[in-house]
C-alpha cells in the first residue's frame, strides 16, 4: 500500500471516529441542545424564502440598470492615433449614436415598468397571503416544537407477518414510510418483498435503502404507477387531515393497479394517552378511526379490504388490493 | 495556418474561467495553430486581448466555447461550419441561485438548457471534472473527457504585513474559505460550524472569508446571520486580495474548511492543499474527487458534525500533519505543465482528425 492509499484509508478511519464521537456525545447529551436548536432555528429563519421579496426587487434594480445605454462609445486603442480616430468617429456620429441610444433607454423603460407593477401586485398578493396564514394557523410553530419532540408510536410486531404475506405477490416496488421501523423493514426484505423507505426523521439512519424526505415531498417526484405497494404509517399519528388525505392521494396515484396497500393506525385514545393533553390538544393532526381508513380505500374502489387489531389493541392494520 | 479560436461569454482576468481561457489560448498557440478569444462583455484590462464575438472568422476550423453560464455566443458557436469543442466548467443548478439572484437563475436556467440542446452538434467535450464529464454523458454527448482547469498555483511570497497582523491577532482555531460569496458555497454553513465550534468545544475559533460578493442577497442574509449568531467579532470578511495576500492567509490559517453544496472543480481547495493547509470538505458534486485522498471528507455538513471535524484537526497534531503532506502530494496531480500537455494531446488529436 503506497502513501497516497494508506492516508486515504486513514483519514476514512478518522472521519468515521469523528461521526461516531459526534453522535455518542449527541445521544449521551453532552451537546448542549437548547443552544444547537436556537442556532438552527435561527440560521433556518434568515436562508431560503426570506430573501426572496429583495431577490426580485434586485432583480429588477439590475434590470433597470441595464436599460440605460449609454450613446458614449469608448475609445480606447493600443495606439494614440487609433484612439485619435475613433475620438474623431465617435463626435462625427455621436447625434446618430444618441439618437438609437435614447429609443433603446426609453424601451428599456417601458419593459421595466410592468415588471414594477408586477412586483407589486405579487407582493400585494403576498400581504394578503400571510395574514390568511396567520388567520387560519395561529398556533404553526408551537405545533412545529410538538411534533419535534413527538417519538413516532412502535409497528406492532403483530402486523409483521400479515404484511409479509400480504404484499408477498406486489408487482413492484414497496413504499414503507413515513416511519421506518427497521425490524419491519427488514423483516419484509427477508421475506422477500422489495420494500424501501421514506422518513422525514431527522436522525440518521444506517439502514440501506431509506430516504430521508418527507413522504409528499417523495411521492410528488415520483412516476405515476411505479409502486408495487405501499404501507402508510407514521403521519398517520400526527399530520393533519389534509396531509393524510393527500398522501393517501399520491400513494393511489403512484401505486400500479393490483397494488397491495395497507395503513398502520393508532387507536385514538392510546394516542391521546401516549402525547398528553397538551400535545393532543395543540397538534393539527389526530389519527383517523380505522373505520375511516377503511371507508376511503373502499371509495377508491379497492378490493379485499380487511381490517386487524394488534394483541394489545393499540394499533389496527388495514390492507387492501387496488384494482 | 489552422484557427481554433475560442468562444467565451465574458472575459476577466481575476476570474478561473477567464484565467484558464488567457492559458489555453497560450497552449493552442504553442501547438502552432492561429488562437484568438472572442467575448461578448470583455473586461477593460483585457480589451486589446480580445475581440467582440461578432469578429468570430467564420472559416475558423474549430471553436472551443467555455461553457459555464447561459448566453447568446453559444448559439453563435452552435452555428459555426467548423468543429464546435465544449469546455465545460459546471452550471450551478437553479435551485441553489434562483432565491438570491432572478438574473443569475434566468442565465443558469439558459446554459442548462443550452447544454441539453448541444448534445448533439458538438464535437468533443473537454471537462473539468468527472462530475462535469458525468453530466454531460448523461446528456448524450458523444465524446466526452476529463481534463483539469487550467491554473497556476500562486507561489508568490506571503505578504509580510497581512501574515504578521493574521498572526498576531490569531486565538483558536483560525479556520479559511476562498470563494465568491454565493449560495452554493454555503458561507451561512461556514458559520454554524464555527459558531458550534466555538460554543461545544470551547474553541476561541476564527472564521475568514476570502472572495468577491456574488448575489448582494445572499451577501445580506450572510451578514444577518452572523449578526444574530454573535459572530461578529469571530468572522472576518476579506473581500477581494491580492495573491501575495492570499498566500498569506493560507500560511496563517490552521485549516481550510469548505461546506459548498455545488462546485464543479473548486482551485481553492487545491490551493490550501499546495500550501500545505489542512482541508475539510463536504463531499459533493465535484469536491469529492478534487479532494481525493488529500483532506477529510465529510458525508453530511451538520454544524455539530463539522465542529468536531475541525477541533479534530486542531487538536491531532500527527492528524494533521498527515493531512498537509497528503494534501501537498494531491496538489502536485494539478501540476500546470501536466495539465498543459494533456490539453495539447488532446487538441492536437482532435483538430488533426478533421
Amino acid at each position: 500500500m503506497n502513501d497516497s492509499q494508506s492516508d486515504a484509508t486513514y483519514f476514512k478511519s478518522v472521519v468515521s471516529e469523528i461521526e461516531a464521537e459526534a453522535q455518542r456525545r449527541s445521544a449521551s447529551g453532552q451537546y448542549p441542545r437548547a443552544l444547537l436548536r436556537s442556532l438552527d432555528e435561527e440560521f433556518r429563519r434568515w436562508i431560503p424564502d426570506a430573501s426572496l421579496e429583495n431577490g426580485v426587487e434586485d432583480t429588477i434594480r439590475g434590470v433597470e440598470a441595464a436599460a440605460y445605454v449609454d450613446p458614449v462609445v469608448p475609445v480606447d486603442s493600443r495606439s494614440p492615433f487609433g484612439r485619435y480616430i475613433k475620438w474623431a468617429v465617435r463626435r462625427l456620429t455621436y447625434f446618430y449614436h444618441r439618437h438609437i441610444a435614447q429609443q433603446i433607454t426609453a424601451l428599456g423603460i417601458h419593459i421595466t415598468r410592468p415588471l414594477r407593477l408586477l412586483d407589486a401586485s405579487v407582493k400585494n398578493v403576498d400581504r394578503r397571503l400571510s395574514a390568511l396564514e396567520d388567520r387560519f394557523d395561529v398556533g404553526a410553530t408551537a405545533r412545529a416544537e410538538l411534533i419535534a419532540g413527538i417519538s413516532t408510536f412502535p409497528i406492532s410486531s403483530d402486523f409483521k407477518e400479515v404484511l409479509a404475506s400480504h404484499l408477498a405477490n406486489a408487482s413492484g416496488r414497496v413504499l414503507l414510510g413515513d416511519q421506518v421501523d427497521p425490524d419491519l423493514l427488514q423483516f419484509l426484505r427477508a421475506s422477500g418483498v422489495d420494500t424501501y423507505g421514506v422518513t422525514s426523521s431527522s436522525e440518521r439512519s444506517d439502514l440501506v435503502d431509506v430516504r430521508q424526505e418527507t413522504l409528499i415531498e417523495h411521492l410528488e417526484h415520483l412516476e405515476d404507477k411505479s409502486l408495487g405497494g405501499f404501507v402508510l404509517c407514521g403521519l398517520t399519528g400526527r399530520a393533519s387531515l389534509n396531509e393524510q388525505l393527500r398522501a393517501l392521494r399520491l400513494l393511489l396515484l403512484r401505486s400500479k393497479p393490483d397494488a397491495r396497500v395497507a395503513v398502520i393506525v393508532v387507536h385514538t385514545e392510546t394516542w391521546s394517552a401516549r402525547l398528553g393533553p397538551v400535545a393532543a390538544d395543540l397538534l393539527d393532526g389526530r389519527p383517523l378511526h380505522p373505520e375511516t381508513w377503511t371507508h376511503l380505500l373502499l371509495r377508491e374502489h379497492a378490493l379485499e379490504v380487511t381490517a386487524v387489531e394488534s394483541s394489545d389493541s393499540e394499533s389496527t392494520l388495514i390492507t387492501a388490493k387496488l384494482p | 495556418m489552422t484557427s481554433v479560436h475560442q468562444l467565451v461569454p465574458t472575459i476577466s482576468p481575476r476570474d478561473a474561467v477567464g484565467n484558464h481561457t488567457l492559458a489555453l489560448q497560450r497552449v493552442l498557440r504553442g501547438l502552432g495553430f492561429e488562437s484568438e478569444i472572442f467575448s461578448m462583455f470583455r473586461h477593460p484590462d483585457l480589451m486589446t486581448k480580445t475581440h467582440y464575438v461578432d469578429q468570430l472568422p467564420p472559416d475558423a476550423d474549430a471553436v472551443i466555447y467555455q461553457l459555464s453560464i447561459g448566453s447568446p455566443v453559444a448559439d453563435r458557436w452552435a452555428r459555426h461550419p467548423g468543429k464546435k469543442i465544449a469546455n465545460y466548467h459546471n452550471i450551478t443548478p437553479i435551485s441553489l441561485v434562483g432565491k438570491w439572484d432572478g438574473l443569475l437563475a434566468a442565465e443558469v436556467q439558459l446554459g442548462r438548457d443550452q447544454m441539453a440542446r448541444y448534445a448533439n452538434i458538438c464535437d468533443h467535450a473537454i471537462c473539468d471534472s468527472d462530475f462535469n464529464k458525468a453530466e454531460l454523458d448523461a446528456l448524450g454527448y458523444p465524446s466526452t473527457e476529463t481534463v483539469p482547469v487550467l491554473f497556476d498555483i500562486s507561489n508568490a511570497k506571503a505578504d509580510k504585513g497581512t501574515l504578521t497582523r493574521l498572526l498576531r491577532n490569531r486565538r483558536g482555531t483560525q479556520v479559511l474559505f476562498v470563494g465568491r460569496i454565493a449560495p452554493n458555497k454555503a458561507h451561512h454553513d461556514l458559520v454554524a460550524a464555527v459558531r458550534t465550534l466555538r460554543d461545544v468545544h470551547g474553541d476561541e475559533a476564527h472564521l475568514h472569508i476570502v472572495g468577491t460578493d456574488g448575489p448582494p442577497g445572499y451577501r445580506r442574509v450572510v451578514d444577518t446571520i452572523v449578526s444574530h449568531a454573535g459572530m461578529r467579532d469571530h468572522v472576518t470578511f476579506h473581500g477581494s486580495i491580492t495573491q501575495e495576500e492570499l498566500v498569506a492567509h493560507y500560511q496563517a490559517a490552521d485549516v481550510f474548511c469548505c461546506l459548498s453544496d455545488h462546485e464543479g472543480f473548486c482551485v481553492p481547495v487545491i490551493e490550501a492543499m499546495h500550501h500545505g493547509l489542512p482541508v475539510v470538505a463536504y463531499d459533493c458534486a465535484a469536491v469529492g474527487e478534487t479532494v481525493s485522498g488529500g483532506g477529510l471528507l465529510l458525508r453530511e455538513k451538520n454544524s455539530l458534525l463539522v465542529a468536531a471535524a475541525l477541533h479534530r484537526v486542531s487538536t491531532d497534531v500527527q492528524l494533521a500533519g498527515r493531512l498537509q503532506d497528503a494534501g501537498r502530494r494531491r496538489a502536485a496531480d494539478f501540476n500546470r505543465t501536466v495539465t498543459e500537455i494533456r490539453f495539447r494531446d488532446s487538441l492536437s488529436e482532435l483538430v488533426d482528425s478533421q
